[in-house]
């Protein structure tokens, strides 16, 4: 069968080169991602560093590795995705050359057993291609964690030779896992139908698609439905993986809802317009195969950022309404001496190392540590904080134990077990994980804190005046603006995650999208062939094309964002839960530039493929058979 | 030797005369066969209570007006169609009952089909499409073989091509080949000379013929009186069912007989 196999990919490897490139690019970033993984977390620092550095860099490393297994998992979702729903496609357009095998006498073994030998040639093959292009991929990623600074410069992902055997296996594995739901279908082909010129159209809302469609639809809603109840940080998480779900389950019930969606689209009338909309209803396989990855695209891209944007923004709303200040002053000066304060907090930040539990159960976590003057910020932040004597306050952060004892590292020194003897609550936005009284840690180990004041004002104190004074003492904002840009720079490393997360996912997804127009134009010659004859020019055929293509893509914008609303949802509960208002902020920009570029990929795509299709004359395709 | 019958009184006594015969003296036979598409109002009888015997050796064309139901029938006694009544039998075979593993199993085996369309897999060549059925059967073909049978279809020199380089007549010598290739008991062969030109059809008939003179059982969906003329007999369907029968006769006398059921 693999000799057939190998025939049969020479023959019609336009079939294959979207599964082909699918496959290469899946082994490249799993490699990269692995090998990078690998790389940061055996890296050791450099030699000569402070301790304070030493214990940002491994706080990073953390991050970066932290980053990179979301790649890889987002890697293996993406790939699996559209190399399974290529191969589904590509299944589903050979149908006759299947039912012809059955015809002269192949099992259904034979079936299955030649598109698996087809899948293993496709695996090796894009494992050839992929190793290679996964070191470029390695060269750009860890650039692109340089620049971000998840890690120092001077860090390169190493090369390890067992990652051939990762990367093949890779390669065979996600393309044989690829076609093993499709060889099924597939075997279930009767000979008849390649008797036939146009078979029944085969079923598409199958049981199997009935109910991964409904699992992760109740995947979806049950993540929205616990969010609001998961705290500021594990309802952040789930809201945050709402889309994913929600999107797998729009792509399931696809066919059904692809035709619906597309004939809302203004196509505009006319003889074009009535065609495109025609062969969309009519050809729900294919245009379901073209929507699906912009389904995801969508979902993914546009609901993650919208609920990161809006936990952020949420959270800063929550952070104005618990925080009693007027100003915030930067740097330790006298700001209580200045005449018209009424309270002042000064909060100093360390970098520092937490041990819990006990045994195996043992964990060392990174930690801010904030050292405050309990009394102080109470008055500012409006809860109550008792610390005494050599006690620990979990903060708003959260990330350790409410209590219960801790060991803590700060640079410079062991603080050795500190009972956790209560919390503030957690925040949104997060913060320090670990609040101390200000007689705990030795004065040389505090030289190196970052210091902030909250400044509040006695009423009627005249503003101008006492900003002025302050600036005396160091660098002074309005709370609003400087809560704004702490957010920012906090959120900074989870929108660099995102960026390089849903940049890659949407490359992916983008080579998904071409795939299923590619392949369902190759198979469309005749189609175009019998168009041309019935009386319309090869132009009139492309606009139809082209037409046929943006209904479908419409189509796939509004489903994603459909399944994005899950995910706004699962915010808007969430964000209502935590801090009492419901917060939702729309990336505008990005949806526009998304759309956008979803036009013009399948536009182009259309474009290309149906010129190329229709280069010979009508009368020599309708002629000419196997 | 062939059998006909329907419920239609007009050839009862002869179905009635030959259900006496063995059943193995056939190489296909429909007892009762009906075969209905679409339900209610819409339902269409494509064959309906059909009753006919392919004798062993012989070469039976089937004629009738379009939709006559002549390639369901067709379809119907290769196994190919599941039937709604009816028994159908290779030799003694009842592949009514078959499974579907049965029914591959009889058609790498036992039955051989020809089409219109030819249906060669194109990213073959023609040795190797000849080859397929054998080596999906799980043996090795031996080349010799191989070459053997496209020589018998005059093709010999044609076996490194693929089917897109071969002319239409060539195409579905190849398909011919690749059919008789496992000696099947009976050759299915839907309107082999369709898609060709007199000369090409020429060629495939004559090359039919010379296989039922050799023995071989072939039954045949055609629309070309000539070409049903070259068969041993005539079978006549119209909506479904057998009204009429010759044997040996001219392309001459099947048109008239055909005109007069086309009516």
């Amino acid at each position: 069968m693999l000799g057939m196999s190998r025939a049969g990919l020479a023959e019609r490897w336009t079939l294959f080169v979207g599964a082909l490139l699918s496959v290469a690019l899946g082994v490249a970033l799993v490699q990269s991602s692995l090998l990078l993984l690998i790389s940061a977390a055996t890296f050791d620092p450099p030699p000569g560093v402070s301790e304070a550095e030493r214990m940002q860099i491994s706080d990073g490393a953390t991050a970066a590795v932290s980053m990179l297994g979301v790649v890889l998992g987002g890697a293996v979702f993406l790939a699996g995705f559209v190399i399974s729903s290529t191969f589904a496609f590509t299944v589903d357009q050979r149908r006759r050359d299947l039912a012809l095998l059955r015809l002269v006498g192949g099992g259904r073994g034979h079936v299955r057993r030649l598109l698996l030998g087809e899948a293993l040639l496709l695996g090796l093959a894009g494992a050839g291609l992929g190793i290679p292009a996964g070191l470029q991929v390695m060269a750009l990623q860890a650039w692109l964690m340089r620049r971000f600074e998840f890690v120092p410069e001077g860090f390169t992902g190493q090369w390890r030779m067992w990652i051939l055997g990762v990367s093949f296996g890779t390669g065979i594995l996600l393309a044989v896992a690829g076609v093993l739901v499709a060889a099924r279908r597939a075997a279930r082909v009767r000979p008849l139908e390649a008797l036939r010129e146009s078979g029944p159209a085969a079923r598409v809302m199958t049981a199997g698609r009935w109910i991964a469609g409904l699992i992760f639809l109740g995947g979806a809603l049950a993540l929205m439905i616990v969010a609001p109840h998961g705290g500021p940080s594990g309802g952040v998480a789930m809201a945050m993986n709402v889309a994913m779900p929600a999107s797998v389950a729009v792509v399931a019930f696809a066919p059904l809802l692809v035709p619906l969606i597309a004939r809302l689209m203004p196509v505009g009338g006319g003889v074009l317009g009535s065609l495109a909309r025609a062969s969309v209803r009519d050809a729900r396989r294919r245009s379901a195969s073209v929507a699906a990855p912009l389904i995801v695209l969508v979902a993914l891209v546009v609901g993650n950022t919208a609920a990161g944007v809006s936990f952020t923004a949420s959270g800063v709303d929550e952070l104005k309404r618990t925080t009693h200040a007027d100003f915030v002053v930067e740097g330790r000066g006298p700001a209580g001496a200045v005449p018209g304060v009424a309270a002042v907090s000064t909060e100093l930040a360390l970098p520092g190392e937490v041990t819990y539990g006990e045994g195996e159960y043992e964990e060392v976590v990174g930690a801010s540590v904030l050292v405050v003057d309990p009394a102080a910020y109470s008055a500012i932040h409006g809860t109550p904080v008792t610390l005494a004597g050599r006690t620990a306050v979990a903060g708003p952060g959260g990330d350790v134990p409410r209590v219960g004892p801790v060991r803590l590292r700060l640079p410079g020194g062991d603080l050795g077990e500190l009972p956790v003897t209560g919390s503030v609550p957690a925040a949104l936005s997060g913060g320090a994980s670990l609040l101390l009284p200000r007689g705990l840690v030795p004065e040389a180990q505090l030289a190196e804190a970052s210091a902030v004041s909250f400044v509040a004002l006695e009423p009627g104190a005249d503003r101008a005046a006492v900003r002025a004074a302050l600036a005396r003492t160091g660098p002074v904002s309005d709370l609003d603006d400087w809560l704004r840009a702490d957010a920012a720079t906090r959120d900074d490393t989870n929108r660099k995650v995102m960026l390089i997360v849903l940049g890659l996912g949407g490359l992916y997804a983008l080579i998904g999208v071409v795939n299923a127009i590619v392949i369902g134009a190759a198979t469309r010659r005749r189609e175009f062939a019998e168009a041309r004859v019935t009386g319309l020019t090869r132009g009139q055929v492309i606009r139809a094309a082209l037409l046929e293509a943006y209904a479908v893509t419409g189509a796939g914008l509004v489903l994603g964002a459909l399944a994005a609303g899950g995910a706004f949802i699962a915010v808007l509960a969430t964000t209502s839960a935590v801090t009492g208002t419901a917060n939702l902020d729309i990336p505008w920009t990005l949806v526009g530039g998304v759309v956008l570029v979803a036009l013009t990929v399948t536009g182009l795509t259309s474009l290309i493929t149906s010129w190329s299709a229709t280069r010979r004359a009508p009368v020599t395709l309708l002629a000419a058979r196997e | 030797m062939l059998a006909v019958g329907t419920s239609g009184p007009l050839l009862h006594s002869v179905f009635l005369m030959t259900t006496t015969l063995t059943t193995t003296s056939n190489a296909i036979s429909l007892y009762g066969v009906s075969r209905v598409f679409g339900r209610g109002a819409a339902a269409v009888h494509a064959v309906d209570d059909v009753t006919l015997e392919f004798p062993r050796g012989g070469w039976t064309a089937v004629m009738g007006p379009s939709g006559s139901g002549k390639s369901t029938l067709l379809h119907c006694a290769a196994g190919l169609e599941k039937v709604d009544s009816g028994r159908v039998l290779l030799g003694d075979a009842d592949l009514t009952a078959a499974s579907d593993a049965e029914l591959t199993a009889l058609r790498r085996t036992r039955i051989g089909f020809v089409f219109q369309s030819f249906n060669l897999i194109g990213a073959l060549t023609a040795e190797q499409n000849v080859a397929l059925p054998l080596r999906l059967a799980g043996q090795r073909p031996r080349r010799a073989d191989v070459r053997a049978t496209l020589d018998a279809v005059g093709l010999a020199d044609r076996a490194r091509h693929k089917p897109r380089e071969l002319s239409g007549g060539q195409q579905q010598r190849v398909a011919i080949a690749r059919a008789m290739v496992t000696r099947p008991e009976v050759l299915f062969a839907d309107e082999p000379t369709g898609a060709l030109d007199s000369t090409a059809a020429r060629t495939v008939l004559d090359l039919m013929r010379a296989m039922a003179d050799a023995g071989q059982s072939i039954v045949m969906v055609t629309h070309d009186p000539g070409a049903a003329a070259r068969a041993d007999s005539v079978v006549f369907l119209r909506d479904g069912r057998v009204v009429d029968m010759l044997a040996g006769a001219t392309a001459h006398q099947v048109a008239d007989r055909l005109a007069e059921w086309e009516r």
